[in-house]
């Protein structure tokens, strides 16, 4: 049992990460309602109509400034977070993990790269904290969240910060800046929620994410060669839920980027296509299944919590049991 | 099958009659909504955002004089940042997704016996997919 295979984070991390995903879930919920008003007009109408989705976007991004803002602060202001800086920056590895990722899958190479390697085993000394995906997604999502805060509070209010750029042309234009922005988020997070749901190893849910590595015991054979994945059972539903899961995933980032091709609306005069495109039938659905799949890693968010609660009381219980018998 | 008996012969409910019922009861409150709703498929009369300019949309009142060079050409590009970000993280997906198959196929299958073989030489120790 290795604490990068079953808690990876501070306990700190562990709830940021959700509190994050919540907030993040939900402005996409809010956002893509209206951007993609198209395809998501129940959602847009079950939330009280654009104004009200509207209203709920801007606290949630509010939420979402509050919370980027911490980890910032966070990771300026204290020890364990300035050394976290040299786990983050790329390597020539994570390059060659990438590379060695698609050897793997060609059966080209035995094994993932220690970079890639999501199950460490008994493989955990040589696996670095974060594998090459885990770097990207920091940089993407901090590069994002940065410039989607920024438009955002651009466009907060046509009459604040917008009235610099002088004409509502303009503030137009970084409206569909701001939702084509979120759009490669959008895309990520549905992965994200794939990768991290659907390992043979850990499905249905990473705890890693979940249970701080403050409550995992850390101990490991090294007479063993290799992960030892071999040693562990596949669940039994394993196979068809990660081929549901595979391909709404591919199906909702397909269709995402599809819509967001034609939901341009800038600039305004030629053509105004706000939530435009053909009317479509399959891109309907394919958005709606995109929607699933983050709406699915909204529950594994919750489900990785509570087993956390489950290993806490577990622990709990163990250490009494251990207390009486010392009595 | 309505019910089903588990090892320790406690009887319970069978995980097919649980999905079957549990989409029966999603369909039936659907359903429930849309007679009340009075049998009209409700989408396009619903409060969609007017997609055109002639039929009032967003940005309607101001569509002249948008001709900020910046502006156009920070909309293109992400829109090329969207396509190629997102083949790109098809990629990804992919990869993965065979990357989970081919160590999926390395464990042990569901149900097999919690013995290691002998000697080693079955087809799912080494990847049985890399074929």
């Amino acid at each position: 049992m290795t604490n990068l295979d079953h808690g990876k984070f501070t306990r700190m991390t562990t709830v940021f990460h959700s509190l994050l995903a919540m907030d993040v879930f939900f402005l996409f919920f809010t956002g893509y309602a209206i951007m993609f008003n198209d395809e998501l007009w129940w959602m847009l109408t079950l939330m009280g109509g654009s104004g009200s989705v509207a209203a709920l976007h801007r606290v949630f991004g509010v939420g979402l400034l509050a919370l980027i803002t911490f980890w910032a602060l966070m990771m300026v202001t204290t020890d364990t977070g300035r050394s976290n800086f040299s786990e983050v920056l790329p390597t020539p590895d994570d390059a060659k993990a990438f590379v060695q990722d698609i050897q793997f899958v060609l059966g080209n190479a035995e094994e993932r790269h220690p970079n890639a390697r999501q199950f460490a085993g008994g493989t955990a000394d040589e696996i670095p904290l974060l594998s090459y995906v885990g770097k990207g997604v920091i940089f993407i999502f901090a590069v994002e969240l940065a410039l989607l805060t920024l438009s955002g509070l651009l466009i907060w209010s046509k009459t604040g910060l917008m009235q610099y750029f002088a004409t509502q042309t303009a503030a137009i234009a970084f409206v569909v800046f701001h939702g084509l922005l979120g759009v490669v988020m959008l895309m990520g997070i549905m992965f994200h929620i794939f990768e991290h749901g659907f390992h043979p190893a850990f499905f249905p849910v990473e705890t890693k994410a979940f249970i701080p590595r403050s409550m995992i015991p850390e101990h490991h054979d090294d007479d063993d060669e290799g992960t030892g994945i071999e040693r562990l059972q596949l669940s039994s539903g394993w196979a068809s839920a990660s081929n549901l899961a595979g391909a709404a995933t591919v199906i909702g980032i397909v269709s995402v980027l599809t819509a967001s091709i034609y939901d341009t609306g800038y600039p305004v005069s030629l053509e105004l296509l706000v939530g435009g495109g053909p009317t479509n039938l399959l891109l309907t659905v394919g958005v709606n299944i995109g929607m699933l799949v983050l709406f699915f890693g909204m529950v594994l968010s919750v489900y990785g919590n509570l087993v956390r609660i489950r290993w806490e009381q577990q622990m709990a219980q163990e250490e009494g049991a251990e207390a009486e018998a010392a009595d | 099958m309505s019910n089903s008996t588990t090892e320790n012969g406690v009887s319970s409910y069978s995980g097919t009659m649980i999905a079957v019922n549990a989409v029966i009861a999603v369909a039936v409150a659907l359903g429930a909504v849309w007679v009340a709703n009075g049998f009209n498929v409700f989408y396009e009369r619903l409060d969609r955002v007017s997609p055109t300019a002639d039929g009032g949309g967003i940005g309607t009142a101001f569509a002249q004089g948008n001709d900020i060079g910046w502006l156009v050409f920070m909309v293109e590009a992400i829109h090329a940042i969207d396509v190629l970000m997102g083949l790109f993280i098809l990629v990804l997906v992919f990869v993965h997704w065979s990357a989970f198959r081919r160590l999926a196929g390395r464990m042990r299958q569901p149900g097999e016996s919690r013995a290691m073989p002998d000697g080693g030489d079955t087809d799912t120790e080494n990847g049985g997919d890399t074929q």
